[in-house]
């Protein structure tokens, strides 16, 4: 625990490993690299980032959260609010499990490590502040630096992420030139214009609409329609992940799925119209997570219909393809912000127009959203639409939208950028928070490129 | 029944009488319902005028409200979930950590502060030149310059709406500028497919000219939209792809923008990063916004007709009949 108060060494010997920490609201994605080997991590672990609480009373925090099985009535206790860091009681205690315990699985000694911890744009000062102080007083990491998670992907092979054809000889640039980088979490989407490695701060602009928004969204049109499933948060967002989708024609989905006038019997309604989805929950006792089936029409009636009824079906029609249309539609619950088409429609606008083809041919989306079926070409779509005809859209998800913020800042942290920013322990006794927090705003600087 | 033998006559007159109508209801107004209240007081001075009875009322206003702070919870009910004790060695915390610690503020709190403290930086400057907290911000909050590049937060929104405004015209106007300056080196060149340009656009079907060949110096044509002493985009130089013959083609040339330069790269680049309520995207000018779409409550169908007594939207009778239920426990009969 926390050996940061023994007197420091006589030299700042540079850590010998990096913890690199994606701390979202929803899961920490956390690794350690080694310096001098490529192949020290390759994937983080992800651990829920939460204290959970089930229906008897038991408590599991973090990573505990996998033994759990019983998802019936489980609340939530986030340190994450609004993807900032901001209860540090709750937040302390998951990361000391995970990484400061004796008995802890991915186990290290802060006075060797440097941490590289990713947080969202435009935060508070007063919580930025807050982190620093913890990291090094609570803590004592030998070395820190505090960076915005979306432009730590400029620092991947992006165009292996577009399948760009190249040459095997080509060199592939790190940090990349220039993406436009859309991250769409748990608490909100932002959009982040990236020049080599460096955001374009003026350009940031953030859609609250988020993982979280979309499955309490789900969880009120089913309590309607269906099931009171208003305190069962954890199913609700098992069944968003597994069948919602973003549809390429909303109106014409809508009809499919309409039930028509009274007494009308439509055939596309009748059938499933190939998008009506059966969703078995979790019973609790045999099955612990819910299954997705193709629409068999009458199988719902028959289950509460039958005495030994095994199987409590929902039927996913419109809420398939509803929910994330809110993503691009925020409009539609009465949220009075642009569409994530628009959204990148205004952040552009405040850059030079000579930026743009670039960066729209540049696009990559990350974060747990981006897994919709169809998000992407979806995207792609609508910013035709809006852009001049000339530029080229390319739009594009890495393999693991979750995990590439993680990968990035392991990226970064064998770059020697990390060295230029990192921030000693020394120098935080020497200069205090303010300092340091001021050197972390001013970011690289466009004196020395590369 | 017997009218005296009269028979009336349709007429296409229409009398303005009192009582009621069709009339076509597009849903909330926009004017009204553009910018997320942020400030509930004055509200009554800060609408916008031409409000009309089929706006937004004070009722529904705060149902909206309502439901949208309902979906950024994290737990339906509020829930009070302790932090396990440890069996851990508790060592002393510096005063600092443990003042963190022991916080119970939400990011609501942290956010009310820090707005508190701008403007009190805003009326005061003197009262916060030395707080730490507010210097990393400072030049959003100082610069004008830094300002009037973010888009409209509700609070000024004339001042930014109009610096985005003048952006948006400069890069028009410079794009048209690189255009023209373009157009004007090779105008002779460019007579021939002008001219077919111009019977072109009439309408009229006209022999293609065939265009001059390429000059040999294309290339680096190309590489010019780029400043000649960029380094912080460096200009593309491999070899442009292969030559074909549509590339000449009059009606296929492009207007490329011109590359922004070094010093407007590096103000962009080292600019300091917005506030939390200034990089929160809002609506615009009037032209961004789309009509908003309204929903059956009850099947999520379009929202075709409205309930006469709460006004809430459904598709059809069906759900009208399903919401009647609803609408009577809480409103009565």
């Amino acid at each position: 625990m926390a050996p940061g108060r023994k007197p420091k060494s006589a030299g700042p010997a540079p850590p010998s490993s990096t913890l690199v920490l994606d701390n979202g609201a929803d899961t920490i994605k956390a690794g350690f690299i080694t310096v001098d080997d490529d192949t020290s991590d390759n994937a983080p672990r992800v651990i829920p980032n939460c204290i959970a609480r089930d229906r008897h009373n038991k408590t599991c925090v973090g990573a505990e959260l996998e033994k759990c099985k019983d998802f019936g009535e489980i609340t939530f206790r986030r340190p994450v609010e609004k993807g900032f860091i901001v209860n540090w009681e709750a937040q302390k205690e998951i990361w000391d499990r995970a990484f400061f315990d004796d008995k802890a699985p991915q186990r290290c000694d802060p006075s060797t490590t440097r941490l590289v911890l990713a947080e969202q744009p435009n935060s508070l000062p007063a919580l930025q502040t807050h982190c620093d102080q913890i990291v090094f007083e609570e803590y004592g990491f030998s070395s820190y630096y505090r960076g915005i998670g979306p432009s730590f992907n400029a620092y991947q092979d992006i165009q292996a992420i577009f399948h760009t054809p190249r040459t095997p000889d080509t060199i592939i640039d790190v940090p990349a030139e220039v993406i436009l980088l859309i991250d769409s979490g748990y608490s909100h989407t932002t959009v982040t214009p990236i020049l080599q490695g460096r955001p374009l701060h003026t350009a940031i602009r953030r859609l609250d609409v988020g993982g979280k928004l979309l499955t309490n969204h789900l969880t009120r049109l089913l309590s309607v329609r269906h099931f009171d499933m208003r305190n069962e948060t954890y199913i609700v967002n098992e069944m968003k992940e597994a069948a919602c989708y973003v549809s390429l024609d909303f109106k014409g989905d809508l009809d499919k799925t309409w039930k028509g006038t009274r007494g009308e019997r439509r055939k596309d309604y009748a059938t499933g119209g190939g998008i009506a989805k059966d969703y078995v929950l979790p019973d609790s006792h045999t099955r612990f997570h819910g299954i997705v089936r193709d629409h068999e029409p009458g199988a719902a009636a028959r289950a509460r219909k039958s005495a030994v009824s095994t199987e409590d079906i929902l039927t996913l029609r419109n809420e398939r393809f509803s929910v994330p249309e809110l993503l691009f539609n925020p409009t539609d619950i009465g949220l009075r912000q642009p569409g994530l088409a628009d959204l990148v429609m205004q952040s552009l606008s405040v850059l030079p127009v000579g930026l743009w083809p670039g960066l729209l041919a540049n696009i990559v989306v990350v974060g747990g959203n981006a897994k919709f079926v169809n998000f992407i070409q979806r995207l792609q779509v609508e910013l035709l639409e809006r852009v001049p005809d000339e530029c080229v859209v390319r739009v594009a998800r890495p393999e693991d939208p979750i995990v590439s913020t993680w990968l990035g800042a392991a990226n970064f942290a064998r770059h020697e950028h990390a060295d230029r920013l990192a921030v000693t322990k020394q120098e935080y006794e020497e200069h205090g928070a303010a300092w340091v927090a001021r050197k972390f705003a001013l970011g690289l600087g466009v004196d020395t490129l590369r | 029944m017997n009218n005296f033998g009269v028979i009336e006559v349709a007429s296409t007159a229409t009398k303005t009488t009192p009582g009621w109508a069709y009339v076509p209801d597009t849903g909330p107004s926009l004017s009204a319902t553009a910018l997320q209240p942020k400030n509930r007081k004055r509200a009554a001075r800060n609408t916008q005028p031409g409000l009309s009875l089929s706006d937004l009322t004070a009722r529904q206003e705060n149902k909206l409200r309502k439901d949208l702070e309902a979906l950024n919870r994290d737990n339906q009910r509020d829930v009070n979930i302790p932090v396990p004790s440890s069996s851990r060695s508790s060592h002393k915390h510096t005063p600092t950590v443990r003042k963190i610690l022991q916080s119970q503020k939400t990011f609501a709190n942290h956010l009310d502060d820090y707005q508190a403290l701008l403007a009190l930086a805003e009326s005061n400057p003197a009262a916060v030149v030395n707080n730490p907290l507010l210097f990393l911000n400072k030049p959003v909050v100082a610069t004008p310059q830094a300002k009037s590049a973010s888009p409209a937060p509700a609070r000024e929104k004339g001042g930014s709406k109009r610096g985005q405004a003048a952006a948006k015209r400069a890069a028009v106007k410079a794009a048209a500028a690189a255009a023209a300056a373009k157009e004007e080196e090779e105008e002779e060149e460019e007579e021939g497919r002008k001219r077919a340009r111009q019977l072109a656009a009439e309408g009229e079907d006209v022999e293609m000219i065939d265009s001059p060949a390429a000059p040999p110096d294309e290339v680096e044509k190309l590489v010019e939209t780029y400043p000649a002493d960029g380094t912080i985009l460096p200009a593309y130089r491999k070899r442009p792809p292969a030559a074909h013959p549509g590339d000449d083609d009059p009606l296929l040339v492009s207007v490329v923008p011109s590359f922004p330069t070094d010093e407007e790269l590096r103000s962009l680049m080292t600019a300091p990063p917005l506030s939390y309520m200034d990089s929160r995207a809002a609506f615009g000018e009037e032209g961004e916004r789309y009509p908003i779409r309204v929903f059956c409550e009850m099947c999520g169908y379009w929202g075709r007709v409205k309930c006469m007594k709460c006004g809430v939207r459904v598709c059809g009778l069906d759900c009208l009949e399903g919401h009647r239920e609803e609408c009577v426990t809480r409103y009565g009969l």
